[in-house]
Order: structure tokens, then C-alpha cells, then sequence
């Protein structure tokens, strides 16, 4: 029903897409399409927030070389100054009619499959086939990424980010570890919290996001990093059920259940706040007093000299390692990120693209990523000595968990039911229930909300 | 004064000044954080104390969002209370047979909360073409806040002797005349606590100009103060605290103005006493 | 009464010209508000009650192509843990931050005012208010400021020799109760203190000379007097608490778990989280439902007229 539904709906927009962009490929590029554009205004709306005017000083720089390109063109930004929830919001409202909706827009990448759904973006096969560097450049991961569940790109990705294990250097090697130090299985990470725990008194052996306070970051800083570790995901891509029993699901909340009743992760006023990562990062983290943290690649950059607390020594305390698989035989790492997209109502498709494809080159990518210290989606930028020094290298390791990192299931069901695993997390690690009964409560909550239909159990 | 008032009497200001005390404890940590360099979440005396936070928040753009706040909180407290004060008449004076079920409805409707309400908000004024823009958002918070607007409005006029107004008559006056200058100037308390009421609720209003405007430098005070939050939990506690300082200084401004002003009078009494 | 049957029609007439002119009038002075409110405020009010009964959301599929679901929505709510949970927690924060922090403490101050020195009635007086007219996102952040770890509370406490509890933690509905208290009472302040000064002081007086004490003056003489200020200040307040979202949501986000879930915080997260608009209105009209009962409540509790 659905499906058809969609299909219907995105037939005519992928007809009016393929003429317009024969209709462009014959213009070609060159002053006479260039003047053709003339008079026209592009708008771009992007997030802002905490002073990270990243995406503005990026699409400036870009809207400038963009002008010499194409003059007599203007380009309007539309800053939207809030947290993501309420981006979105806006975004999705101004995307709902021609009048308000921007040609141009910043999507995440796990909203774009919905908004695509909702009619809002526009398909840009046609676009992205006609340039080279997509099939040469850009990680097959992120170009998924940027795509609905049946294969249509509704965007540019221009930066990505992946999760992994920071650790306190000197202490590893005060307790006679050996550095760089490399976990292989859930049981070499806990072994490990054991022992800082009885030789390091005052110190969090292993901080670990969790609970309904720290929202998504629960959810995908924590439980993920563990669910996609196993052999079980949320989500059967095959059948496209919601997997709501597996062992996998059980034995994530056991390990959350074990370090958080063994005195293995941080206290619980530490974790059920909404300011649990900024109580690790910018006052214990300082201080030494954190062995573990599982988190994301943008945390060092609270430590840099425009962080929100600059501390120079960061580098030679903190490493980074991967985060292994449940019993081994590889690793893991989610991510999400940004993609530039253009609204299905635009009347200026092809400016719009030439827009994007300007903004995502190599060398305005590397601004961006550099910028907001996240990982490239680019091969090329990758590879670029600027971007190989960033972060002392820091930035680099994490870059080089592209190759194994996964996507949340990107569907509009999916904020509920990560607000049920944080629910589920937060019984576990409180003790008010136990792995199997959190699961089973799980279970209840998402078969109530997406239909008996759509859910399944997995082996 | 015998030795027991005097003694009960020193028992009520030493009371009052505790529960003062009391109310301005929580108020230190902004002062505190505002006036330090490295702010964190606890408060510490500042060492030095720097005027920095104070100096990187008066940007160009926060002054111009100042400045946005105040058109748009005043123009909604000047409209809320001319309609309000127009509407409060006849409901006051007249035997209206509706006035009881409108009374009842404006009451009630005070208690929507108005997050639920913006999306269709934004519908309508797509609708009409009339989104971002200043003064369209100001026709809004208006219109959400004539009803308690209108309740306090009636009951302050209801406390206003007919009888002044009939003199008034008898010298010629119209009604309009009469509204003007006989009642007005009594209501003067009365007229005072609705603007401010309004005009506190339009100030510190966040979701509403959020989601109706879109050109950033029409953007209020209350949506850039986000600028000091961030994705992450990062927040830059030093800056907020001085912007909440900045944020919050006209407002109290115009309530030390308007007490002054009724001779210290200031109060909602006639608001409430139905 | 020695009017003839003559001048009776006349009489008539002339009282009907008079109604229909202050008809007339009554509609030119009301046109501005009921026009300014029917466009925009009445209008989206009709269309949230609408949305209430579909499954529009932000996003996917529903976005564009919503469908009239009927009471479904209801259906799921009433059905709902979480639902009932966050009614509970709106009560427990009604009562304990409304009803009893801001009317009892409010009442408090406005007596004590009376008859305290001109000095300390302004600079006390001065204080309860800035703490009401502060913008509510800085009163939030003052709040979570001063009950974090470290925050001044904690401060106080070590000072004292007492423990420090995470308050924010172990104790959150008290932390946004106290919260709320602080930051509306002036307003019953207000209210109470304006009331007061219209009770004729023979009456306390007489009272007194009666030898009544004065918890008895209180509570037969004074109160009374001010019932109408008491009730209509009880449902303003009721009202504007039950609706209050920004204070709770910035303090604690509805958490830790659900335990400062209020309805205004869950009805948030429904529609603008989990992108379900049409069952975030339909939370939103229950809302307005407990606003209209609770202040029926009071009206019939305390036997008064509006």
C-alpha cells in the first residue's frame, strides 16, 4: 500500500526531473547557459546553532565563487538558528509549500528517505549521473546514505561522522597496557573497564551514553554501537519489518545492564542528564577521570582552542580505537551527516544543481569537513594533506572507520522507536526491569505503533 | 507602638527579607558566570572579572535582534491593549446576551498551549502570504493574547463607577469621549499591568516568531539567544548568562518605569476581582 | 407607578432604540478584537481540533497525504502508559507549584507586605517580581544552573556540612515545582496584595477586639472577603501552569525517564519529536479539556459568579 502509494506519487516528479535535465544537458555548461540564468534568486536554508556558523562561512565562501560563475544570479541564505528537532520542523513546513520552500536545503541524511516520501525533495538520478566525480569519489556508504529505501539520490552528502572508543593514553599505560591499544570483542572492552575499575579509584572506567535524557545520542552513541555489533540489526531491509525481538537486541541491553550494576560506567545522575556527554568531555575528561568514552569523532573539538573547553594537552591523553564486534571478527561504527538537496518545488533545478556540485568539489568539501571537523564523504579529500593533519590526525582514524560504519534505518517510524530504546536502556541500567522483560516491553511499544504487520523476530 | 507589634513587626520584615534572600539566590551563578572569562555551570567567584562575555555579545546582529524584540513585543502590547480596552467596554457595560458564554470562551482559551497550535498558524499565514514579517507576527501574539487581554480588561472596567461617565454625558461627552478621558485615566494601573503583562509574554516568546519568520535579521532576541547552545550539549555558559542579563534588563526596566509611574500602584488587583 | 398606558409604547420604543444602539455599538467596539482573534487565533484553533482526528505528520507519507482517522487517535492516547503518566505528572505539578507554591506563598508575602516596613515591602516586593518578569528560557537555565552539580545549591549545602544530593536526579518534579513557584508567585503576590488592601480594616479590627486569633481573622473574616481575587487567581493560574512548557522542557526535558513528563513537554515530543502532528493536537485538545473542568471545579467549589 504504501510502497504504491509513494510510487505513485514520485512517478510524475521523476518524469518532469528527466526532461528538465535533458533540457539542461543540451544548454550545456558555458557563458550562454550561465547568462541564461540571469536575474534569478537561489535560496538555501541551513541550520545553525551554537555559534557553529560553519555552514555559513562554507556556503559564503562558495556563494562567492558561485557569483563570478554565474553573474547576475542571487543567492539567499535562510539561516535557521536551532536545535535540530526544531530545524526540522521549520524545514519541513517551509518545504510544504512552493511559496516558502527553499530551492536549496541542508537535509540529515537519516531525514531525507522521509522527506522524500513526503513529497518534498527532488530526485537528482539524472544529475548525479552526468558527474563524474560521484561514481569516483564519494564512499558508497554515504552515497546509500543520501538515498530513499528504492534506490532514488536525493542528495550530496558533505560530511559524515563515525563513532569509535576514546582512551586515556598514560593511564593504559600506567596499568601496563600496551598503546595504541585495540579491543577485538565486547569482552577485551570489559575486561578492561575491570580493571581501571579496581586500580583507579575515582575514575569512570567506561562513560556510555544511555537513557531518554541523552535522546538520540542513547541511542546511537550507545545501543547501536552494540546492536550492530552483533549478528541482529532493527531493521530487516528484506522484508521491511521492524526486528523487535533478537538475541542481539538482549545480549546490547545485557552489556548496558552489566557496566551500569557493576560500577563499570558513570553514575546514573552522570548519565540520565541531558548534559551527561558535557560533564565527560569538558570537566571529567580534563581532569583524567574518564578511561573510556564511547562517542562520536566531533567530541576532541570541545578541546581545541575554539571548543567549548580548550585544553591543549588533549592529544598526547586521548587516543582513539574502534569499537569491536560483539565476539569478535571485525568492527563498528554508525553515522549519520548532512547532504545538500534541492525541493521538489524549485523552479530553478538546474542552478540549483550547479550550486550543489560547486559547494561539494574537493576543495570547498574540504572546507566544510574541516570546518566542523567531520569526516569527508570524499576519496579525494580524504587523501588531501590538510585534511590528513586536521585534528592531529585525529580526525584521519575516525575518517578511516568509513570503511565498516553502518546508517540507522532511515524511516519516519524510526525517532519513536529510537525514544522506546532509550526507554528500554534506561529500565535496564536502572535495574527496574531485566534485559528480557526491557525487550519484551520494546517489543509491546513498537508492535502498538507500527502494526503487528510490520514487525518480526530474528534468530 | 508597644513592645509586642514592635516585635511582631520586626518577626514579618525579617520573614519577608529570608523569603528575599531566598528568591535571589538562584540569580547569583548568572552574575557570577556572566562577569567570567572560562563560566561554567558552578558558580565561582570570577577571577579576573571580565566584561568579555558582555562585549562579544553586543554584536551588530544581537543589537539589531534587541531591537527586533522591542518593536515586536511593544506594537503587540500597544494593539492588544487598544483592542482589548475597545472590547472590554461594551462587555462591561452593556447587558449583552452573549457575554457570559463569550466571557467564558476567552477564558478558557487561555489555557491552549500555543506550541500545538503552530503548524495550523503557519498554514493560515502561508495562506495569506503574510509569513515572515514582523509585523504580521506581532498581528498573532496579539490575537493569542486579547482573550486574557479582554478578562483582566472587563474587570478593571467593571471597577469604574458608571456614574463618572454620566456626568461626563451630561456635559456632552460621546461614548468614545467619555471612554477616553474619564475612564482611561482611572484604568491607568489597570492598562499598565495588561501592556506589561503582554508585552513580558511577547519578550520572552520563542516558538512563535521561530516558526513564523524567516529572514534572520528579523529574528528577536528570544530565537538568537540559541545562538549559545549547541548540538552536542556545548553551550557557552559565559555568553548566555551575559545575553540573559542584556535579555532581561528592559524588561525589568519598564516595570521600575510603569511603578513609578502609578506611584507605585502597580498591581493586578482589579484585574481579579470579577 | 403612574405611568399611563399612553406613553407606555413610547417608553418601549425609546428603550429599543437605546438596546439597538448599544448594539450597534457594542459590534464596532468589539469588531477589532473578535476580527484580530477569528483570523488568527480562532481559525488554528478549529484547524488543530481538526488535525486531532487525522494522521497528519511532519514528514513521510502522512505529510502530504494525511488521512481523517476518526478517534484513533484518542484511541492510542487513552491506551497509552506514557499518556496518563504525563496527566499524572501535570497534576502533581499543578497542585504542588500553582495551587500550592504560588497561591499559598503568594498569599504569604501579600500578608506579611501589610505590615511590614515601607523598605523592605519594596526592595522583597522588587525581588519576587524580576523573578517573574525574567524571559522564561534564562529563568530555566538559572534554575538548572543553581541545582547542577557544583551550582550554588550545592555550594550552600557543603558550607552547611549537608549532603549534596543531584537534585536535577533524585528529587525532579520538586526541582521544577520549587522552579515554578519561584518564578510565578508574584504574580498571586499581585493579585493578593491589591485584594487585601480592599478589606475595611474595622472588620480585622472587630475581629481582634473579639478576641478571635489570628489564624480565625484569617480564615472567617479575610478570606472570605477576598473569595472572587482567590478564585479567579487559582484558575489564571491553573491555566497558564497546565500550559507552561518551556520552563520543564529546558530544565529537564520531560526526564529523568518521565518523571517530569507534563503534558505541554509530552505533546512536544509527539508532534514535533516523533514528527506526529495529528496525535500531538489531539494531546493539545485534552489539554484545553482539563483547563475547562479544573476551572469548573473551582467555580463550583467556591460558589462563586464570574
Amino acid at each position: 500500500m504504501l510502497k504504491t502509494g509513494f510510487m505513485m506519487k514520485a512517478l510524475p516528479g521523476l518524469m518532469a526531473v528527466a526532461a528538465a535535465g535533458g533540457l539542461v544537458s543540451t544548454l550545456a555548461s558555458g557563458a550562454a547557459s550561465a547568462a541564461s540564468f540571469k536575474g534569478q534568486t537561489l535560496t538555501i536554508a541551513f541550520q545553525v546553532y551554537g555559534g557553529g556558523n560553519q555552514n555559513t562561512i562554507w556556503l559564503t565562501a562558495v556563494k562567492k565563487q558561485f557569483l563570478k560563475m554565474y553573474p547576475g544570479v542571487n543567492v539567499t541564505f535562510v539561516p535557521i538558528n536551532a536545535s535540530e528537532n526544531q530545524y526540522y520542523t521549520k524545514l519541513d513546513l517551509m518545504q510544504q509549500s512552493p511559496r516558502t520552500a527553499p530551492d536549496i536545503c541542508v537535509e540529515d541524511t537519516f531525514l531525507v528517505n522521509s522527506d522524500a516520501s513526503a513529497g518534498y525533495l527532488l530526485p537528482l538520478n539524472k544529475f548525479v549521473n552526468q558527474w563524474p566525480a560521484w561514481k569516483k569519489e564519494f564512499y558508497p556508504p554515504m552515497q546509500k546514505a543520501a538515498e530513499a529505501t528504492n534506490g532514488t539520490v536525493y542528495g550530496v552528502p558533505f560530511n559524515t561522522d563515525t563513532r569509535g572508543i576514546y582512551y586515556d593514553m598514560p593511564m593504559f599505560r600506567k596499568l601496563g597496557v600496551k598503546v595504541p591499544w585495540q579491543p577485538h570483542s565486547w569482552a577485551d572492552v570489559l575486561r578492561m573497564a575491570h580493571l581501571i575499575k579496581s586500580k583507579e579509584p575515582g575514575v569512570v572506567p567506561l562513560w556510555f551514553m544511555s537513557g531518554k535524557p541523552m535522546g538520540e545520542a542513547s541511542t546511537m552513541q550507545g545501543f547501536e554501537m552494540l546492536l550492530y555489533g552483533t549478528h541482529n540489526t532493527l531493521y530487516d531491509n528484506r522484508t521491511g519489518k521492524w526486528i523487535v525481538q533478537s538475541p542481539g537486541f538482549l545480549d546490547s541491553l545485557q552489556f548496558v545492564r552489566t557496566i551500569f550494576t557493576q560500577g563499570l560506567a558513570e553514575p546514573l545522575q552522570d548519565a540520565l542528564t541531558p548534559q551527561s556527554s558535557v560533564i565527560a568531555t569538558q570537566q571529567l575528561m580534563p581532569q583524567q577521570k574518564v578511561g573510556m568514552l564511547l562517542d562520536g569523532v566531533w567530541e576532541y573539538s570541545n578541546w581545541l582552542p575554539t571548543g567549548g573547553h580548550p585544553w591543549p594537552q588533549w592529544h598526547s591523553v586521548y587516543g582513539v580505537a574502534k569499537m569491536p564486534k560483539q565476539n569478535g571478527g571485525g568492527y563498528t561504527s554508525l553515522s549519520g551527516g548532512w547532504t545538500l538537496s534541492i525541493s521538489s518545488k524549485t523552479k530553478h533545478a538546474q542552478l540549483a544543481w550547479d550550486f550543489i556540485k560547486l559547494a561539494t568539489d574537493r576543495n570547498n568539501m574540504l572546507k566544510i569537513d574541516l570546518l566542523d571537523g567531520n569526516v569527508t564523504p570524499r576519496r579525494d579529500v580524504a587523501a588531501m594533506p590538510a585534511y590528513k593533519k586536521a585534528g592531529q590526525g585525529m580526525l584521519a582514524q575516525f575518517a578511516a572507520f568509513n570503511s565498516f560504519t553502518q546508517f540507522r534505518p532511515a524511516y519516519a517510524q524510526y525517532p519513536t522507536i529510537s525514544n522506546d530504546i532509550q526507554t528500554a536502556m534506561e529500565n535496564v541500567m536502572t535495574n527496574s526491569a531485566t534485559p528480557q522483560q526491557a525487550m519484551q516491553q520494546y517489543a509491546r511499544a513498537v508492535t502498538t505503533y507500527v502494526g503487528a504487520k510490520h514487525v518480526e523476530s530474528a534468530r | 507602638m508597644s513592645m509586642r507589634t514592635m516585635a511582631s513587626k520586626g518577626l514579618v520584615n525579617l520573614i519577608l527579607i529570608l523569603i528575599g534572600v531566598l528568591f535571589v539566590v538562584p540569580l547569583l551563578w548568572v552574575i557570577t558566570a556572566a562577569l567570567s572569562a572560562n563560566a561554567s555551570l558552578a558558580v565561582q567567584w570570577p577571577q579576573p572579572v571580565s566584561f568579555g562575555n558582555f562585549a562579544q555579545v553586543l554584536s551588530a546582529a544581537n543589537v539589531r535582534a534587541f531591537a527586533n524584540s522591542l518593536s515586536l513585543s511593544f506594537g503587540t502590547a500597544l494593539f492588544a491593549v487598544l483592542f482589548a480596552m475597545l472590547a472590554a467596554y461594551p462587555l462591561s457595560r452593556y447587558q449583552l446576551r452573549f457575554r457570559r458564554p463569550f466571557m467564558y470562551t476567552v477564558l478558557f482559551v487561555t489555557g491552549l498551549p500555543i506550541t500545538a497550535m503552530m503548524v495550523p498558524v503557519y498554514e493560515v499565514y502561508n495562506a495569506l502570504n503574510i509569513v515572515d514579517s514582523l509585523f504580521w507576527t506581532g498581528a498573532f501574539l496579539v490575537a493569542s493574547s486579547l482573550p486574557f487581554a479582554i478578562w483582566m480588561m472587563k474587570n478593571f472596567m467593571d471597577s469604574v463607577p458608571v456614574e463618572l461617565e454620566e456626568a461626563a454625558w451630561v456635559d456632552g461627552a460621546s461614548v468614545f469621549g467619555s471612554l477616553v478621558r474619564v475612564i482611561l485615566p482611572l484604568m491607568r494601573p489597570g492598562l499598565a499591568a495588561v501592556g506589561i503583562f503582554i508585552f513580558v509574554g511577547a519578550w520572552g516568546n520563542f516558538f512563535v516568531p521561530f516558526i513564523l519568520i524567516q529572514s534572520s535579521q528579523l529574528d528577536p532576541a528570544s530565537v538568537t539567544i540559541y545562538q549559545f547552545f549547541s548540538e552536542y550539549g556545548m553551550v557557552a555558559y559565559g555568553q548566555l548568562a551575559a545575553y540573559s542579563i542584556l535579555y532581561t534588563l528592559p524588561v525589568v526596566f519598564l516595570y521600575v518605569v510603569a511603578s513609578r509611574w502609578l506611584g507605585g500602584a502597580f498591581n493586578f488587583g482589579g484585574a481579579v476581582k470579577g | 407607578m403612574t405611568t399611563t398606558p399612553a406613553t407606555l409604547p413610547r417608553a418601549s420604543a425609546q428603550e429599543s432604540r437605546t438596546r439597538r444602539r448599544q448594539a450597534a455599538r457594542a459590534a464596532l467596539f468589539l469588531a477589532p478584537a473578535v476580527v484580530a482573534m477569528t483570523i488568527f487565533f480562532f481559525g488554528p484553533v478549529l484547524w488543530t481540533f481538526y488535525i486531532s482526528f487525522t494522521n497528519v505528520a511532519l514528514t513521510g507519507p502522512t505529510a502530504t497525504h494525511y488521512q481523517f482517522t476518526g478517534l484513533k487517535n484518542f484511541s492510542i492516547m487513552f491506551s497509552s502508559r506514557s499518556f496518563w503518566q504525563a496527566v499524572l505528572v501535570s497534576l502533581y505539578y499543578l497542585a504542588g507549584s500553582a495551587l500550592i507554591g504560588q497561591t499559598v506563598l503568594g498569599l504569604l508575602l501579600a500578608l506579611l507586605m501589610q505590615r511590614a516596613n515601607a523598605a523592605v515591602r519594596a526592595v522583597v516586593g522588587g525581588i519576587v517580581i524580576a523573578a517573574w518578569v525574567i524571559p522564561e528560557i534564562v529563568k530555566a537555565f538559572t534554575w538548572f544552573a543553581f541545582l547542577s552539580q557544583g551550582g550554588t545549591l550545592d555550594n550552600i549545602l557543603q558550607w552547611l556540612g549537608l549532603p549534596q544530593p543531584a537534585w536535577l536526579f533524585t528529587q525532579p518534579l520538586l526541582s521544577v515545582i520549587v522552579a515554578n513557584t519561584w518564578a510565578g508567585t508574584a504574580f498571586s503576590m499581585m493579585v493578593y496584595s491589591a485584594a487585601l488592601s480592599g478589606v475595611p480594616g474595622e472588620l480585622v479590627e472587630a475581629a481582634r477586639i473579639d478576641g478571635a486569633s489570628l489564624w480565625q481573622t484569617l480564615f472567617r473574616v479575610v478570606l472570605p472577603v477576598i473569595k472572587n481575587s482567590i478564585m479567579t487567581n487559582t484558575i489564571l493560574i491553573t491555566l497558564q501552569t497546565l500550559g507552561d512548557f518551556t520552563l520543564v522542557y529546558a530544565m529537564t526535558g520531560g526526564g529523568p525517564g518521565t518523571q517530569t513528563s507534563v503534558l505541554p513537554v509530552y505533546m512536544y515530543q509527539q508532534a514535533f519529536s516523533f514528527y506526529q502532528l495529528g496525535y500531538g493536537s489531539a494531546l493539545s485538545m485534552i489539554l484545553l479539556l482539563i483547563g475547562i473542568v479544573a476551572s469548573l471545579f473551582y467555580i463550583k467549589l467556591l460558589r462563586v459568579e464570574l
